[in-house]
């Protein structure tokens, strides 16, 4: 198995939400809230209450200092407007304590009016300043919550393992940013697929579906028209993916009136840049491994090529020279030496029988010729491998233990051959008895081979469980491919497992429900 | 001295084992068998045999590695078997001092005969004259004739000859041919030994095209066909 880097995906990362931009409802020049204006009147009458209080005591000048700040605090706390009415009302509650005659609005003298002008102008000055401050600190805010939201995003996506990924965490951050649904398409067929949407479950109208066919063909943004025009909600945007079209992603419209739009824009096509190189990433990763893949396949498929011409030349070796040795030195050699010459040749020639029939076997199911399933004893087979077996090698122990068995589709000759080729495998490499098992397993008929081998080396076991027939590990020789093949042509599958002090191969097969 | 000549098998297949046993006992030998490259050195070493049979797809080390260190101590004849798939290995065992190769598969009569020409006594002196198919090399006068008359060689050309017709029957690589005649800076001038052998056909066979004298080894070398018969 290949070793990635640690850059597993952090599951915190998984349950993590992206950061929310500030909403944008807190502008200095917005309607004053209720509470806004509520705090403003409640500081006026408290000024004003302690202002009446302290009349005897406080001179004029510094009372109307005291009712100036309460507008000043205002304007900074609540807003232009909350200001401007802070300035008025305090005015009028001034005038109607301090300024004669008292107890009336009436302004009588000249220099009251300037007050009045003085009170609006610092309330107007500080509730903008204020509220420009208030702008930046939401501006520097928002800034940092794209940043955020950016690093985030570019710290999932490094992270990734497949497209499926990178369209879930983009499509996440897109719902954030728009604050409406977005969408993923892919390519499929001769149209786009909705493949991915958030909030789960949004369908796009066949008009947004239109634009993102026009994004997708034309291979630039399709942008939602300004609210209130006719067209899609919708804003989309194909991506790139070395060069040929990848999936279109689309975000709900971004809100006109909102000054942090711009910001929301551009983070957007940041991270739609993002999304593009890490599918990129991924694509050349694939590529990469592909690549790996077919040069192990190429590598299998040469020291098979090797181990093959070498199993088939020794015995072609050993019957050439021994038939040239007769011939040529017959005369000279002893009876008993002739009959060896002549049992060598036999026994090379059957080796040789073999071998080819093994060959012309995986030829076969490596081309994908279908079987021809008929209804057949599975005992049967096996107990004819046995006895084929036993002629090969007539000093082994084989024991073949099969009970009455189901009837199962099946081609005998296939069935047979696999089971010949693992009683063969456990002749080779294992010591002592080997046993020859059918049963039944649920749904499964079990036909095993049971050594006291120490059983196969991991890599061609972790092979038998893989999909692919190519690719078995050098050392797994000609026997366990064409086994596995014959499984899977069956359609069943071959599975290796200890058993005791042994090891035990194991063919299943499904029982057809008739025959069960 | 031994009675019968001794032949040391190197070869991990039990069945090659076997029936080289029964035809070189057959043929006249003695053999004694090894199945890795390490029980053919402590075989050769302990035994002295005559000739070394050595199947280059050994389990344990290569033909080129049993050969260097078989050289170190011993300068017995060896003959490898190779298989197709061994051609560079087989050219680096002959380069490196191995006597001759078989192809595998082989018959046992090919076998015997190259073993017959790596068991004659390696000639020491140019002294002799080989006539070989009413040709006659003199080795000594640097003369050469066919049917009485004198055929006219550039001392290159009889260099070589002399170092194809002095092994006769045994391959010759390039390497070796280029090194005694040209010397060693010139080991790897292949297609220069290929147009002097292409003269002396001209001048020595009988029909150029078909050559009967110098037989080619494809990718390995040269070859002075040994008459059975014997040279005079």
């Amino acid at each position: 198995m290949d070793k990635r880097p640690a850059l597993a995906p952090d599951p915190a990362m998984e349950s993590f939400e992206p950061p929310r931009l500030p909403p944008d409802d807190r502008r200095w020049m917005t309607t004053p809230r209720p509470g806004g204006v509520l705090g403003a009147a409640l500081l006026l009458a408290l000024v004003a209450l302690a202002a009446g209080q302290l009349r005897e005591f406080l001179p004029e000048n510094v009372s109307i200092l005291l009712f100036l700040t309460a507008v000043l605090i205002n304007a900074a706390a609540f807003g232009f407007w909350v200001g401007i009415a802070s300035a008025l009302g305090a005015i009028a509650a001034f005038n109607f304590l301090f300024v004669e005659p008292h107890f009336t609005l009436h302004i009588s003298r000249p220099h009251d009016l300037v007050t009045v002008a003085v009170f609006l102008l610092a309330a107007s000055l500080t509730g903008l300043l204020a509220g420009r401050l208030r702008e930046q600190v939401e501006a520097a805010k928002t800034r940092a919550a794209a940043l955020e939201m950016l690093s985030q995003a570019s710290a999932e996506l490094a992270a990734v393992t497949g497209p499926a990924e990178v369209t879930r965490i983009v499509l996440r951050h897109l719902n954030r940013l728009s604050e409406g649904p977005a969408v993923a398409l892919a390519p499929q067929g001769n149209g786009l697929h909705l493949i991915a949407a958030l909030p789960e479950g949004y369908a796009p109208e066949p008009r947004e579906l239109d634009a993102a066919d026009i994004a997708f063909r034309h291979g630039r943004a399709e942008l939602a028209p300004a609210q209130g025009w006719n067209g899609q909600r919708l804003s989309f945007y194909p991506l790139q993916v070395e060069g040929s079209p990848g999936p279109v992603l689309g975000h709900a419209r971004l809100a006109p009136d909102r000054r942090d739009r711009d910001l929301r824009e551009r983070t957007i096509e940041v991270m739609l840049r993002q999304a593009e190189q890490a599918l990129h990433r991924l694509s050349l990763a694939q590529a990469a491994e592909a690549e790996r893949r077919r040069a192990a396949a190429e590598e299998t498929r040469a020291a098979l090529l090797a181990s093959l011409s070498h199993d088939l030349r020794t015995p072609l070796a050993t019957i050439l020279g021994a038939v040239t040795t007769l011939r040529e030195l017959g005369v000279t050699l002893p009876p008993d030496s002739q009959a060896d010459l002549l049992a060598a040749i036999e026994e090379e020639a059957e080796r040789l029988a073999r071998y080819v029939e093994k060959l012309l076997q995986l030829t076969r199911l490596n081309a994908g010729i279908a079987a021809q399933m008929t209804w057949v004893d599975a005992g049967d087979a096996a107990q004819a491998a046995v006895a084929r077996a036993r002629r090969a090698w007539p000093d082994a122990q084989i024991l073949a233990e099969t009970g009455d068995l189901p009837m199962i589709r099946a081609e005998a000759g296939l069935l047979e051959q696999s089971v010949f080729n693992l009683v063969e495998n456990a002749v080779k490499y294992a010591p002592g008895p080997i046993r020859v098992t059918g049963t039944v397993d649920g749904d499964e008929l079990v036909l095993a081979v049971l050594d006291h081998g120490p059983g196969l080396p991991p890599a061609v076991a972790n092979w038998l469980g893989q999909d692919g027939l190519t690719g078995a590990p050098a050392g797994a020789g000609l026997g366990l491919p064409i086994c596995k093949g014959i499984a899977r042509t069956l359609g069943g599958r071959l599975t290796a497992s200890r058993d005791g002090a042994g090891a035990k191969l194991a063919l299943r097969l499904p029982i057809p429900e008739a025959a069960a | 001295m031994r009675e019968r000549q001794l032949i040391l098998v190197v070869d991990d297949e039990p069945q090659i084992q076997r029936f080289l046993g029964h035809a070189l006992v057959a043929a006249g030998y003695d053999i004694c068998l090894a199945g890795s490259g390490a029980e053919a050195l402590a075989q050769a070493m302990a035994q002295e045999p005559d000739l070394m049979i050595l199947d280059l797809g050994l389990p344990d080390m290569n033909g080129k590695e049993v050969i260097e260190r078989l050289r170190l101590r011993l300068d017995l004849p060896v003959i490898v078997l190779s298989a197709h798939d061994q051609e560079m290995e087989k050219i680096m065992a002959l380069d490196l001092g191995a006597d001759d190769f078989v192809p595998k598969p082989f018959g046992i009569g090919e076998l015997l005969a190259r073993m017959r020409a790596c068991l004659r006594p390696r000639r020491t002196a140019r002294t002799e004259v080989i006539s070989q198919d009413g040709l006659l090399i003199d080795l000594t006068a640097h003369q050469v004739s066919r049917d009485g008359e004198l055929l006219r060689l550039t001392p290159k050309e009889f260099d070589l000859l002399a170092a194809l017709a002095g092994n006769a029957g045994r391959v010759m690589t390039h390497r070796k041919l280029l090194q005694l005649v040209w010397g060693p800076a010139h080991v790897d001038d292949v297609p220069y030994l290929r147009v002097f052998i292409g003269q002396l056909r001209q001048k020595l066979e009988r029909d150029p095209a078909r050559p009967e004298l110098i037989l080619t080894e494809p990718g390995v070398g040269y070859r002075w066909a040994r008459s059975e018969r014997g040279t005079a």
